[in-house]
């Protein structure tokens, strides 16, 4: 019995050492791939994503957060990737029908004075009757276009400028030059 | 194997421990050296590395590793450094079921050794 005792208490330390044996030589490889992942610098992509990672759960706490997300929206609206914006859109660019500077969060209304359509039509200035002019005459072959011109050819006669009228005369003089073609 | 140890027939009283001592330090050589010719070592290698893999040990030492490198900077960090400094929480984090499993197949491999 003492002898067996032995030996099983024997067994037992000596397998408990080829274990542990075992588990430094898979530390050992666990060690050597990331120190040749580091040196190589293969983990930049990695660390792109852990960043992006990061900054996704810092914008879920924020919008969780309900005296912060109150905060926030008066100012800015937060998005998924934790980045603010403004309320509207401060881009400026530049009007591609009369070529004036507009920012973008008000492109939309600028364009319905700016196209002369609607309750709140702008009266025409030099530029827009020139591009007025302009898809006038690239329309005028068409002739599903045709009443179109005419009713701003009213309009323009019902105001009574004598400058509008000028222009007007020219307009229809296009006109008269297609309908001889 | 055992046949060819050479061991003093008659171990005097006065060298009972060190007699025990080297009889450990020859026993565990020679389980060694039959684990390597069975080919029995890298089953358990394999074993272990597949459990350790499971059960998520192996993401947390690339973690602890990866936390390292960022504190030394990636040029000025060495493999002995790396072991040094994730080899206590690999041994200590070690799940009990894949030691359990390991520990039993080892003591079975000792026993049929031993016969």
């Amino acid at each position: 019995m003492s002898g067996a005792e032995d030996n099983k208490s024997s067994h037992a330390q000596l397998s408990s050492q080829i274990f542990l044996d075992l588990v430094d030589s898979v530390i050992a490889d666990v060690a050597s791939e990331c120190h040749r992942v580091a040196r190589l610098g293969l983990d930049r992509d990695l660390d792109i994503v852990e960043e992006e990672l990061r900054l996704s759960v810092e914008a879920r706490a924020k919008i969780a957060d309900p005296s912060n997300n109150l905060e926030t929206n008066t100012k800015y609206v937060v998005d998924i990737f934790g980045q603010t914006h403004p309320p509207v859109a401060s881009e400026v660019f530049n009007c591609m029908n009369c070529g004036r500077q507009i920012v973008a969060g008000r492109f939309a209304p600028h364009l319905e004075k700016c196209m002369g359509k609607g309750r709140k039509a702008r009266a025409k200035t030099t530029r827009s009757t020139t591009a007025a002019q302009n898809r006038n005459a690239r329309r005028s072959p068409n002739p599903r276009y045709s009443p179109y011109p005419n009713s701003a050819s009213e309009n323009q006669l019902a105001s009574g400028s004598p400058g509008v009228a000028g222009e007007d005369c020219s307009n229809f003089t296009v006109r008269e030059n297609v309908k001889g073609d | 194997m055992k046949h060819s140890v050479n061991r003093p027939p008659t171990p005097d009283e006065d060298d009972v421990a060190d007699g025990f001592e080297k009889d450990k330090v020859t026993l565990r050589e020679i389980i060694n050296v039959k684990l390597v010719e069975s080919g029995e070592k890298e089953n358990l290698m394999e074993l272990v590395r597949d459990r350790l893999v499971e059960c998520g040990w192996k993401d947390e030492m690339r973690i602890a590793c990866r936390e390292h490198v960022k504190k030394k900077g990636r040029k000025d960090v060495t493999v002995d450094e790396l072991i040094r400094v994730i080899t206590p929480k690999g041994r200590a984090s070690v799940p009990d079921s894949v030691k359990a499993e390991l520990l039993n197949r080892i003591q079975n491999f000792i026993v049929s050794a031993a016969l």
